[in-house]
């Protein structure tokens, strides 16, 4: 131990390597286990939930969020209802028929939402619920009532600090009664907010609003989530068959499985989770390499201590275990102060860039065990170097 | 205390060959004996030190230190010999640097299972008149100061024999008597001290002289001493 604090510069440069090293490996791969559960925080955020197929028209080619202005007209009602009549498998299903760039009015202020036509059962199937008021009934979708549940961004853009419910806006001059206002959804896999939407009977909107008579979107919920291969390959053979699909013919519709979602979604989180620490193993074994160096120089300039020490008793395990034990010293302690320096810098990312704070201890607990590792591996080679020191050359050099 | 029996140590040196440093070197060293090993450049005493202080094994011959047979050891039964046995005295000092006076004397004591004894060590420092020094550096002393810290921590663990080389090589004429007054005075206490040495008048200290040519004893006699007043 003393032999640290006399070479203090030295003992410096070692914890320095690795504190460095250290520091990003920590701030890295928190930041990329935290980006992976953000993401897959905001996929749910969007799909509502994991345990329900998505069928788009169109056979994949649709690019971004398929809207009435973007798919074929291949989806129809009758599918839906179609698949959840028919198959087992399926608790569910919700129909969704959506646009964008609708003007919204209220009195003079105007704003252009997404407007979203969903079956009533939309809310239910996500396990959400709405922050205030009621959403739509069955019977009022039968009955095609001009009602809207609001998202909360629209209410802030529009009603600023006051309340909705009973408000009568006008959707493309429309009239519509407010009954309700959701819940914060908060952000897209894209980043964007999600509670800029309008959502309306979707027998409504096919038939007062938008005039069409096919879906953008249809959501089943699969009874078992653990099947939900079986769920996805009974919906698509329902869809080919009704509508007439033989191969080599390819689907009119694209259909996304939870199972797929979810593989998707965890491949793109853990690839960027892997480079990011890849990147700070690096780190780590260049700051292992100072450790070695510096290790080495000392063993070079120390002969004559090693001599003085072999000549009043020392054995080579002595001064193995010496250098060796100042080799992990000075990586440990460059861990400690890398974990938190790294805990430091994670603080203000987040702060600075507004994310959410991130509760991950896994990355630095890997991080002490790691310093821990690469000063005995780092430190071992130039240990057994110094017990090789001749103690006659050093002692009359 | 010292029994050699014909102590050889050859050297292989790459392009020249084979060396001979010693050649059945043979003599014994009783108890409290004050013995200087004298002889020309490259007669083999540095060789012959070496392995009288442990830190060298021989080629052949046997070697008893103090009861011991220490000629076919092991380096960790070498260390400890070394440890409680010997203790050593260099030309140039070697202390550590950037280490206290104190802290170098308690150094031996560290490699006997760490029992530190700093009450121990300020004794050994006060014995060599230096306990005004203890908290200083080593490089804040001078020549015979950091000599007699060696002294100090020679003695540190109570060793069977002093072995001592060119102890006054890097002194001035006053440090260097200071110095063999020291050693004089652990002489006359009954210690077994071995000096290796050119210089004539560090000799005459020892009453006992064996000289060394090639390799081999080629003298072995008991004369008298000049003994002189002790640092203290």
């Amino acid at each position: 131990m003393r032999s640290l604090r006399r070479y203090r510069l030295r003992t410096t440069l070692m914890m320095l390597g690795i504190l460095v090293g250290i520091a990003s490996l920590a701030v890295l791969s928190s930041l990329g286990e935290a980006t992976k559960r953000e993401t897959m925080q905001r996929f749910k955020n969007m799909l509502g939930t994991f345990d329900a197929i998505i069928v788009r028209p169109g056979g994949g080619r649709t690019r971004g969020m398929p809207t009435l202005v973007n798919v074929p007209p291949t989806l129809l009602f009758d599918d839906a209802s179609a698949i959840a009549t028919e198959l087992p498998e399926i608790k569910a299903v919700a129909e969704v028929q959506n646009a964008f760039d609708i003007d919204v009015k209220y009195r003079e202020r105007t704003s252009s939402p997404a407007i979203f036509g969903v079956s009533p059962n939309w809310l239910a199937l996500r396990s959400e619920e709405v922050a205030d008021g009621v959403f739509f009934t069955a019977d009022q979708n039968a009955s095609l009532t001009r009602v809207a549940v609001l998202g909360l961004d629209v209410r802030n853009q529009m009603f600023p600090g006051e309340d909705v419910l009973g408000k009568t806006i006008r959707i493309a001059d429309v009239p519509f009664d407010v009954i309700g206002l959701l819940k914060s959804r908060g952000a897209g896999p894209a980043g964007a907010s999600l509670d800029n939407v309008v959502l309306i009977p979707i027998r409504t909107a096919s038939r007062r609003l938008f005039n069409r008579d096919f879906l953008t979107m249809l959501v089943a919920q699969v009874k078992n989530p653990e099947r939900s291969n079986e769920a996805t390959a009974a919906v698509a053979g329902l869809l080919r068959r009704r509508h007439r699909i033989q191969p080599p013919a390819l689907d009119d519709f694209s259909i996304t499985s939870p199972a797929a979602t979810m593989a998707q979604v965890t491949r793109a989180g853990s690839t960027l989770a892997k480079i990011l620490t890849g990147v700070s193993i690096m780190a780590l074994l260049i700051g292992g390499i100072v450790i070695t160096s510096l290790t080495s120089i000392a063993v070079a300039e120390r002969g004559k201590e090693i001599g003085v020490r072999r000549s009043v008793g020392a054995a080579r395990p002595d001064v193995v275990l010496q250098f060796l034990f100042e080799a992990i010293f000075a990586s440990l302690a460059g861990g400690f102060a890398g974990v938190v320096t790294g805990w430091g810098g994670l603080q203000l990312v987040t702060r600075t860039q507004k994310l959410p704070p991130i509760v991950v201890w896994q990355p630095f607990a890997v991080a002490i065990v790691l310093s821990l590792g690469i000063g005995v591996v780092f430190g071992l080679y130039p240990a057994w170097r110094a017990s090789r020191v001749d103690p006659i050359q050093a002692l009359h050099s | 205390m010292i029994e050699l029996e014909g102590i050889s140590k050859t050297y292989t040196r790459g392009e020249h060959g084979i060396v001979q440093a010693l050649t059945s070197v043979s003599f014994h060293i009783a108890p409290g004996e004050f013995v200087v090993v004298r002889g020309a450049s490259g007669c083999g005493k540095s060789t012959l030190l070496n392995i009288l202080g442990c830190l060298d094994l021989p080629s052949a011959g046997s070697y008893r230190l103090d009861g011991e047979d220490v000629a076919r050891y092991s380096d960790k039964q070498l260390a400890r010999v070394r440890n409680a046995k010997i203790g050593f005295i260099f030309q140039s000092f070697n202390l550590l640097p950037r280490t206290t006076a104190l802290e170098n004397v308690e150094l031996p004591m560290v490699y006997d299972q760490g029992r530190v004894d700093r009450r121990r060590a300020l004794g050994a420092l006060q014995r060599v008149g230096l306990a005004a020094r203890a908290s200083h550096f080593a490089t804040e002393l001078s020549g015979g100061e950091q000599q007699r810290v060696a002294v100090a921590r020679a003695l540190i663990n109570s060793p069977a024999l002093i072995l001592a080389d060119e102890p006054t090589g890097n002194l001035d004429l006053v440090a260097g008597r200071e110095v063999m007054g020291l050693l004089t005075d652990l002489y006359q206490e009954g210690r077994t001290i071995l000096l290796v040495t050119h210089d004539d008048a560090v000799a005459a200290y020892a009453s006992r002289e064996i000289l060394l040519r090639d390799g081999s004893v080629v003298s072995d006699q008991i004369r008298v001493a000049t003994l002189v007043e002790g640092a203290q």
